[in-house]
């Protein structure tokens, strides 16, 4: 199908695509357009008016500053892939990156879209909630920080406000003793998740777990976090019993739902597996001399 | 509201001026503007990837772009390949690998097929298999499977590198042993047809078959 006709912008500024939101009244944001295009071409969207961000200038970083990893909103999914800064010390990104669609899509979608498009299969999600990271917007009344935690409500849907573009996703730099992963279960290749899990660990001196996040896809109305799981590994040594209680309780508080791809309860399993085994490469990368939880 | 817009579009090379709406996709571009109807379009939800083209270098998939947001790029389709100087006399060793190891059957994917090899190639002419199933992971085929695709491409890797020495070498390769041949020689060992492969057509084909089938059809 054809998209219904439409106007484009196309800003060079960031500045200026918040004045067109403003002014503009039907209208809607075209970044790496691989979620967008096939929503206008099937007309799930039709506004008058496409504000294609793509001209605007030094969006498209990938950065640590100030304590910050900064990504861009043009930064795509394969800059994150190609990056040595994130081979190096965000395993869960680089564990992402190549697992996001195909090599055509990651070349033009972007990370910031994907989490614009809050789509609960979404992978980027569930890294930046267990990254804890924030949403940088820019509206009208100037820039405004989203914790991740704050900014997905529904399926597509976020508290983003209309007339507000996303110029930054950021997370935490890590830690001394920090280690992340992120593990995806799909039929095939370039598919999205069945389910995912994103685990995030820091140890203290001691070897303890001082802080864990985890992330979870697919298995919800949005990317959320498994909050049962990391209050009952904090404060414990990592290990198999603690991950598997972990992985456990991840699934338990998962809500998957039935479909062609299995039932809700064969999803919650995977939850559980998906979980410990990337608790087991979070604890390694976090400097952790372990052998990898198998299953 | 039907407003079109003026875009330029350097493809294989050639600089075409061209008006669309802003709704045009990419591919409608290419194939109904410029005739160019070598990018095909294999399904309506960018999954397919028998519309991949090269944009500046980097494959995408051309139904998931509007024409106008390529405005001002260089864009390389499967007609370009055989102008390109690793190009022999007519085929491109990607297009040449493709017909030596029945890398296709219904020939739906290969255009999209083979900009993702050529991606790869550009930026790692020695791949392994891991790394070629990786380069084409978003090409889908229904008829030819994958094994001989793969075999496709490895066929064109070595050809591009054997042509990369015999040119340093001023035409003449040597082969493993030390002994040299010359590159006619090379590939008539290489292009001999040998099938007994799973996943193959099953065609009584000869070598020679091929050869007149594909002198044939030139496009
Ligand atoms: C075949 C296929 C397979 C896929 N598989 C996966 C997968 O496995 N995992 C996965 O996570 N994703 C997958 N995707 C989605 C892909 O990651 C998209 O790139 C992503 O969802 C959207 O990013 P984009 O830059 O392309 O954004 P667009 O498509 O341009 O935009 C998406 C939405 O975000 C809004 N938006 C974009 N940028 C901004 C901004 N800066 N500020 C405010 N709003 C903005 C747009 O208005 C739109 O509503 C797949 C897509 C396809 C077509
Ligand atoms: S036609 Fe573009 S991916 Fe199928
Ligand atoms: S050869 Fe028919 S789809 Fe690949």
């Amino acid at each position: 199908m054809k998209a219904a006709q439409f106007e484009t912008h196309e800003p060079d500024t960031v500045e200026e695509a918040v004045s067109l939101l403003e002014s503009l009244d039907d209208r809607a944001i075209l970044a790496g357009g691989q979620s967008m295009v096939p929503m206008l071409r099937f007309r799930l969207a039709v506004p008058e008016t496409v504000i294609d961000i793509n001209c605007i200038d030094g969006l498209d970083y990938l950065e640590e500053e100030d304590g910050w990893l900064r990504i861009g909103a043009l930064t795509r999914h394969a800059d994150v892939e190609e990056s040595a800064l994130i081979d190096e010390r965000y395993g869960s990104f680089a564990d992402t990156a190549p697992l996001v669609a195909d090599p055509q899509i990651r070349n033009r979608g972007t990370v910031a879209g994907a989490i614009a498009q809050a789509d609960p299969k979404g992978d980027w999600g569930s890294v930046v909630l267990a990254h804890e990271g924030e949403v940088v917007a820019q509206g009208p009344d100037g820039e405004r920080v989203i914790p991740a935690e704050d900014f997905f409500l529904l399926p597509y849907d976020t508290t983003l406000d209309e007339n507000e573009l996303i110029t930054e996703i950021r997370v935490p730099t890590p830690a001394p003793r920090e280690g992340s992963a992120y593990h995806k279960l799909k039929r095939k290749v370039g598919d999205y998740a069945m389910a995912g899990s994103a685990a995030r660990l820091v140890l203290d001196e001691d070897g303890r777990i001082e802080n864990a996040a985890i992330g979870l896809t697919a298995v919800d109305i949005t990317n959320v976090r498994a909050t049962d799981a990391e209050d009952h590994l904090e404060g414990e040594r990592p290990g198999s019993e603690v991950f598997k209680r972990a992985g456990e309780l991840a699934a338990e508080q998962s809500n998957p739902e039935s479909d062609e791809h299995g039932d809700a309860g064969y999803k919650e399993r995977m939850v559980n597996v998906l979980t410990q085994r990337a608790l087991g490469d979070a604890a390694e990368r976090a400097g952790l001399v372990k052998r990898r939880v198998s299953q | 509201m039907t407003d079109t817009r003026e875009i330029t579009l350097t493809v294989n090379g050639t600089e075409h001026t061209i008006d669309v709406e802003p709704r045009q996709l990419l591919v409608h571009a290419i194939r109904e503007e410029l005739d160019l109807t070598g990018t095909h379009i294999g399904c309506d939800t960018g999954n397919c990837g028998a519309c991949t083209v090269l944009k500046d270098g980097e494959p995408i998939k051309s139904c998931l772009m509007f024409a106008t947001q390529a405005d001002g790029s260089e864009l390389m389709t499967v007609e370009g390949m055989e102008d390109l100087p690793e190009a022999g006399e007519d085929l491109h060793p990607l297009q040449e690998g493709f017909r030596e190891e029945h890398g296709l059957q219904c020939g739906y994917c290969t255009p999209g097929m083979l900009m993702s090899g050529k991606a790869l190639l550009d930026e790692n002419p020695d791949p392994s298999e891991e790394e070629i199933r990786e380069a084409i992971s978003g090409n889908l085929c229904r008829c030819t499977g994958y094994q001989n695709i793969v075999r496709s491409i490895e066929y064109a890797a070595e050809e591009l590198e054997a042509g990369e020495i015999a040119a340093a070498d001023g035409g003449v390769v040597t082969d493993a042993d030390g002994s040299t041949i010359t590159p006619a020689e090379m590939t008539d060992a290489d292009g001999e047809f040998d099938c007994g492969v799973e996943n193959c057509c099953g065609g009584p084909m000869t070598d020679r078959d091929h050869d007149s089938i594909a002198g044939g059809e030139s496009e």
